[in-house]
């Protein structure tokens, strides 16, 4: 059965109503699941909406119900998430698990390697990204559905969370040795961060190329929650600060903002401080993230037969220039 | 590091033989046509100078290591990445002495190294 057939079924079924499938089609929109955009169409009913479904092979493993629940706590609120549909952890008529959501028309993301991405719409996108940031960053955990599904760690073990995390991604995905991540993550753990003033909710990968914008200095939508979690709000901010995501030669981060008016945004949509201890800690972690993220889309690219370009990159190319800031953060840090 | 040249030239001709489903045409199909020329344009700087950086790497971490034994000559790919696995696991260990003892000096000529090892293997993107 095709995927087309198969959604249809499905859509039928939950719906109670006979439900066809049309325009069907791939997009790029993150590695982890397979995205696709349809119409569901229900008599004069045409619904616009998107399937994220698992890959056999992705570039890092993540809790699709978290993702959905992820976006679903943010649905209608000043961070303009999706509407979180239909989530199917056996898979259902399609066989693997999937989620769908609402569609969001009408925006694009840029690529997150794209010179000068948003033109003169940059201070906007930047004055809304960061504000979104901050909120996303404000929302309080009770009642949230992400807080009923995501394991929620103290304040002062937030950066052992993550970072053993990331260091076991690391240990099961690395196929030859990287002394700089390496010795990056000897000096994450030799020198703790403060703890946040609270725990939050983090996106884990709120960075450019991954929200929906009208070209005209508008966010539409803030999309691939899948590595959302609990933890020190600085992660997210960090994240989104790595020079990784910024042309070499352009100060602005990832060509929005400078660096001091970044802060300045998310300081004032959060509400919280920044201590400059705590987000040198969490920009030097947010380095070692990627690196563990590049790692694995080498072995996913590998273990999946060759065949996702996307996994090649990820885990070649943006390796190498992860490793290039690495190791100049290390050697400004100096020794030991 | 993964994946090496031969590798990822063997993926990507992988890539461009594998069938693609009908909903995965269009703009996605595109997408991923530029990403494969993207890979090939940064295929074509490994193939110019990834043999003389793992050549460079593998005699300066083998320098900082002060090995002094001779080993035989590698000409491939797989032989000299074989070789750098076994030097970088030396380096780490190194270097996790270096700071056990404190060794500001040691540390810090390897720091430097890093990031010339890291700038030997850069790729860039054109555009």
């Amino acid at each position: 059965m095709s995927l087309a057939a198969a959604l249809a079924a499905y859509l039928t079924r939950v719906r109670e109503t006979p439900t066809a499938v049309e325009n069907l089609a791939r997009i790029s929109g993150g590695a982890s699941r397979e995205t696709y955009r349809f119409d569901a169409v229900s008599g004069a009913e045409r619904l616009g909406l998107i399937l994220r479904r698992d890959p056999r092979g992705s570039l890092i493993d993540t809790d699709r119900r978290v993702e959905f629940l992820a976006i679903a706590s943010f649905e209608g609120k000043e961070v303009a998430a999706p509407r979180a549909l239909w989530l199917e952890e056996e898979g259902a008529e399609l066989e693997r698990p999937f989620f769908i959501m609402s569609r969001v028309d009408g925006g694009a993301a840029a690529g997150p390697f794209a010179p000068d991405p948003y033109g003169p719409h940059a201070r906007a996108i930047g004055e809304r990204f960061f504000s979104i940031m901050g909120a996303i960053a404000r929302e309080p955990l009770v009642g949230l559905p992400l807080a009923g599904a995501a394991l929620a760690p103290s304040p002062g073990d937030c950066w052992k969370w993550e970072l053993d995390h990331w260091t076991a991604v690391i240990d099961a995905d690395e196929t030859h040795p990287q002394p700089i991540v390496r010795a990056a993550i000897r000096r994450l753990r030799r020198d703790p961060p403060p703890p946040p003033a609270r725990v939050s909710v983090v996106h884990g990968d709120l960075r450019s190329g991954n929200f929906l914008h009208d070209g005209a200095g508008r966010i539409l939508a803030v999309l691939d929650w899948e590595m959302a979690h609990l933890g020190d709000p600085l992660e997210d901010l960090a994240w989104a600060m790595d020079p990784l995501w910024s042309r070499p030669g352009d100060p602005r981060v990832s060509g929005m903002v400078t660096p001091d008016e970044a802060l300045d945004i998310w300081r004032a949509a959060s509400g919280l401080e920044i201590g400059s201890k705590a987000l040198d800690w969490w920009r030097l972690f947010a380095s070692v993230k990627g690196q563990a993220i590049w790692t694995s889309a080498a072995k996913a690219w590998a273990d999946g037969g060759m065949t996702e370009p996307i996994l090649a990159f990820s885990g070649w190319f943006t390796a190498r220039a992860q490793d290039q800031i690495l190791s100049r953060r290390l050697a400004e840090l100096g020794p030991l | 590091m993964s994946p090496n040249l031969p590798e990822l030239l063997i993926g990507l001709a992988v890539s461009l033989l594998r069938p693609a489903p009908p909903e995965a045409g269009g703009d996605y199909a595109a997408g991923r046509v530029g990403l494969m020329a993207s890979l090939l344009v940064l295929a074509s700087q490994e193939a110019e100078r990834g043999a003389a950086a793992r050549i460079w790497e593998n005699a300066a971490i083998t320098e900082l290591l002060g090995d002094t034994t001779s080993t035989p000559a590698h000409t491939t790919w797989s032989e000299l990445d074989a070789r750098n696995a076994d030097l970088r696991r030396a380096l780490i260990a190194l270097h996790i002495a270096a700071e056990d003892r404190g060794d500001p000096e040691l540390q810090g000529r390897i720091l430097a190294l890093y990031e010339a090892m890291a700038h030997a293997r850069r790729l860039e993107l054109p555009g």
